[in-house]
């Protein structure tokens, strides 16, 4: 039994890999400008595969970070943006609109994705803090978290009011965009989302020792403050990296692992290699609407993720009630 | 076969002195039953073994201190059965077994063929293969809690800790998971250090008892000498009667009485 | 062992794509490209632009106050598409206008075919240039000279200098008259700038704060929260100062008119209110700064003079 459930698990990877491979094809083919022709070759090459490739990766990144904090915090609930991420990220972005209101970029270095990335990791250094100082489980830096937000979502406000023409820009970048991207972009996020997904990939058995509890796992002689430890920085530099180029994009995070355990398995050693594979094809197919079929302009992509989060969400649920 | 050496033993948590100055010898492959009343210190004592709650004084285990130890090195010393283990309900029964060998495989590493086949046997020889796809969820308390203790059988640990691994299984289910760990014990020559309520069953397997009462040892030895009317009736507030069978077996029997 | 081949061989893939990408404008379109300067014109310097080769004969522009100017200097044959809000001259709308200016599709853009796009922003304009499509950046204005300065810019890009100038000039001859048709002396009027009815309203150092500085107008909403060029007042603030004039910038998103505003519980009590004061003005005019601010200066210069003569 043990021999024919591997077997499957191999057909399942490779049936993931080619939802990858037919989402990208399918998102370098569609677009206002047309299929894949000569004449159009140079805007694919320069517009539509940079966005596709970041999607993509955003996506996979997203999917990853989302599951490595479900599982080290147990709790399926958990999405990349916990601990504050989001809310460091948004203060940062609100930051850079506010003071740079000329509109061009007089700065040798776009201010814009350095603020959220500093402004996401920033906010998880002080939840970290905090929450180890008042021990450290997975509920109280959970907690820690929760309040950094608040403290940061309230200062932006503050911003926010103060500066209330920027009130639109602020609120399409926390949509979620990937209109502007760039192999720049691409460069830029690579190294952090590499060294990210190998980190956690290598962690994947440890989160599956942390599944029976942080007690239990002690006695099994599992590390559990440092994986936790390694595995929450590893996610949030990921999750920063790609915050600073996309924005908060959201449900993919949380949607897509519970997704991947619905159709195939709860043991991390797959969920997170699968989370990679199923939230990169997620993505690049949820970018797609949003840019191809609306005539003139863009729908941001967070608006499209959360339209299919709402069904997602409804279908674990009716599915863990079947199971309980 | 490992003994287990405590020395002037104290866990404290908080203000409160859960266990004070335990000192105790257990002999390699004995079985020693911690009992008492709730809050007397027998969870404490096991959990400190395992690692689980702060304490001062030493543990040893074969003469070297298990503080000393890193987590892997203990728990591939010391396997832990706790009172209320947690099961994911996805996780399949071959998965659960399988964190038994943690302690064995490297930190960048994953289970070897070996550790695969080894879970395997352990639960082919517990009567647990028809369960090793299963999800946890689909299994009932009885073959839940035989699939703990094939957890803590593949950690090949020399010593065994129960922490009353009887109270929520039936009668049946009880009998079967305690005839389980003594055959292990057998087998495998392990010693085992546990902690239950049911007095009868505690005197019917294990080589010696203590009897705690609020963090301190007031009896041990085994089950006719600590089992004895007036001192269970001193330490639980319990009004008992106990009957010694001719083979030796002490029952200890609740009674009803007239007067108080 | 499977997977993590995999996973280095996308790797691989994503490193050696992102080696090729070149984001650099090496261009292979056969377009005509413009060597326009694309500084930020918001300052008071007015950048010198380069002699232009071939002139643009497919601007798209996503900025209202860009489509205005450049219709306004002879470059509207020029203009292939516009922008969703260009709803300025009537001529405009003949083109294709759906565009986004907020949250633009680079591919739809490009797939027009510009040789060159005008914006008010710089977020798509690396994309853009790594297609080679020539970018010009027009951000709100903060001064008048910022205004001319972009006419100007317009003008040598698209080959109309000569238009260019001689709207420059004719806009100030007519903003010099305006503000000389109101009666020197008198007190300093008061004014109160509404942008929406949530009362946003703008300080003096706003853009369209300098218009009514022309006039000598005071505003009451300077110094209301320091810092904040677009602070919200508060009702019984603007009661309290009691301004002469009100002008209303929220009369065709909101529908707010005199009479609304004179509804307002309080408001009566203002001057304006009681003076016929309270002066309905196009949002657009308010928040553009193309050539038709001539327009809202006279409608201002009118209102002051009238004002001038209760008071």
């Amino acid at each position: 039994m043990l021999a024919g459930r591997r077997i499957s698990n191999r057909w399942w990877l490779l049936a993931a890999l080619g939802l990858l491979a037919g989402s990208i094809a399918l998102g370098a083919m569609v677009g206002p400008a047309g299929g894949i022709r000569s004449a159009n070759w140079h805007i694919i090459w320069n517009i539509r595969l940079p966005r596709v490739v970041l999607a993509g990766i955003v996506g996979a990144m997203l999917s990853l970070a989302g599951a490595s904090y479900q599982g080290v915090f147990r709790n399926p609930l958990v999405d990349p943006f916990l601990l504050g991420a989001a809310a460091g990220a948004g203060l940062g972005a609100t930051l850079v609109f506010a003071h740079g209101r000329s509109g061009t970029v007089d700065w040798p270095v776009d201010p814009l994705p350095l603020a959220a990335f500093v402004g996401a990791l920033a906010a998880v250094m002080v939840t970290y803090a905090f929450g180890a100082s008042f021990g450290g489980t997975g509920l109280t830096l959970v907690l820690s978290g929760v309040a950094v937000a608040a403290l940061c979502t309230a200062v932006q406000q503050f911003v926010l009011l103060r500066n209330s023409d920027v009130i639109e820009e602020v609120y399409s970048w926390i949509s979620g965009r990937l209109s502007t991207a760039t192999w720049g972009d691409v460069r830029l996020v690579l190294p952090y989302v590499l060294v990210a997904t190998v980190v956690l990939l290598v962690h994947r058995r440890h989160l599956d020792v942390l599944r029976v509890g942080d007690e239990e796992a002690a006695t099994l002689g599992a590390e559990v403050r440092r994986v936790r430890l390694v595995v929450v920085i590893a996610a949030t530099l990921g999750t920063a990296a790609v915050v600073s180029v996309s924005g908060l994009i959201g449900f993919v995070g949380i949607m897509v692992p519970h997704l991947v355990r619905l159709v195939f398995s709860s043991s991390y050693r797959w969920v997170l290699p699968m989370s990679i594979i199923v939230g990169a094809s997620f993505l690049i197919l949820a970018d797609v609407p949003g840019r191809a079929f609306e005539q003139g302009g863009e729908t941001p992509i967070g608006v499209v993720t959360a339209f299919l989060g709402a069904p997602m969400f409804i279908i674990v649920l009716r599915s863990k009630r079947r199971l309980a | 076969m490992s003994s287990i050496g405590f020395e002037c033993l104290n866990v404290r948590y908080g203000a409160r002195e859960a266990v004070y100055a335990f000192t105790d010898h257990v002999r390699p492959g004995e079985w020693l039953c911690l009992i008492g009343p709730n809050g007397a210190g027998k969870s404490s004592v096991l959990r400190a073994i395992a690692g689980l709650a702060s304490h001062r004084g030493t543990i040893t285990v074969d003469g070297a201190p298990l503080a000393a130890r890193s987590p892997r090195r203990r728990a591939a010393l010391v396997a832990y059965v706790p009172q209320a283990p947690l099961m994911p309900d996805d996780m399949t029964g071959m998965e659960y077994v399988l964190l038994g060998r943690n302690p064995y495989i490297g930190y960048f590493a994953s289970e070897t063929k070996h550790d695969r086949a080894l879970v395997a046997d352990v639960l082919q020889r517990l009567d647990l293969h028809e369960f090793a796809g299963r999800r946890l969820g689909t299994l009932s308390g009885g073959e839940r809690q035989r699939l703990v203790i094939a957890r803590a059988v593949a950690q090949e640990a020399p010593i065994l800790l129960l922490d009353e691994p009887t109270s929520a299984l039936d009668i049946g289910h009880q009998q079967q998971a305690l005839e389980l760990v003594d055959r292990l014990r057998h087998d495998h020559g392990l010693t085992v250090v546990s902690a239950m309520h049911d007095l009868t069953l505690a005197g019917l397997y294990a080589d010696r008892l203590s009897l705690m009462h609020q963090g301190h040892v007031v009896a041990t030895g085994d089950a006719a000498h600590v089992l004895r009317p007036e001192t269970l009736s001193e330490f639980y507030g319990v009004s008992v009667s106990v009957h010694h069978e001719p083979d030796g077996t002490v029952v200890v029997v609740p009674r009803r009485n007239a007067t108080t | 062992m499977k997977r993590f081949t995999s996973i280095a061989a996308l790797a691989a893939f994503l490193l050696t794509a992102t080696a090729c990408g070149d984001d650099s404008s090496s261009s292979e379109t056969a377009a005509p490209t413009t060597d326009v300067a694309t500084t930020d014109v918001a300052t008071t310097d007015v950048a010198t632009t380069e002699p232009v080769g071939d002139v643009p004969q497919a601007i798209i522009s996503l900025s209202p106050t860009a489509t205005e100017m450049l219709f306004a200097i002879g470059a509207g044959d020029q203009v292939i598409a516009v922008d969703e809000y260009s709803n300025y001259p009537a001529e405009a709308l003949d083109k294709p206008h759906d565009l986004s200016g907020f949250e633009p599709n680079v591919e739809a853009i490009a797939a027009l075919q510009p040789d060159l796009v005008i914006m008010q922003d710089t977020k798509i304009k690396e994309q853009l240039e790594s297609l080679g499509i020539a970018v010009w950046i027009g951000p709100a204005a903060v001064s008048f000279d910022d205004v001319y300065a972009q006419i100007e810019q317009l003008g040598a890009a698209t080959g109309h200098i000569g238009e260019a100038a001689e709207l420059v000039g004719q806009m100030q001859a007519d903003i010099a008259a305006a503000v000389a048709a109101v009666p020197a002396g008198g007190a300093e009027l008061t004014y109160y700038h509404e942008l929406d009815p949530t009362l946003y309203s703008v300080t003096s150092s706003s853009f369209i704060g300098e218009v009514y500085a022309l006039f000598g107008l005071v505003n009451i909403a300077d110094g209301a929260q320091p810092g904040n060029d677009y602070p919200q007042l508060n009702a019984e603030f603007i009661v309290e100062a009691n301004p002469a004039l009100i002008f209303l910038a929220d009369t065709k998103c909101c529908g707010e008119t005199p009479e609304t505003v004179a509804a307002r519980p309080g408001w009566d009590a203002i001057a304006a209110v009681q003076n016929g004061g309270v002066i309905s003005m196009d949002d657009d005019l308010a928040s553009r700064w193309g050539p038709r601010i001539v327009d809202y200066i006279n409608a201002v210069s009118a209102a002051v003079a009238a004002a001038a003569v209760e008071a």
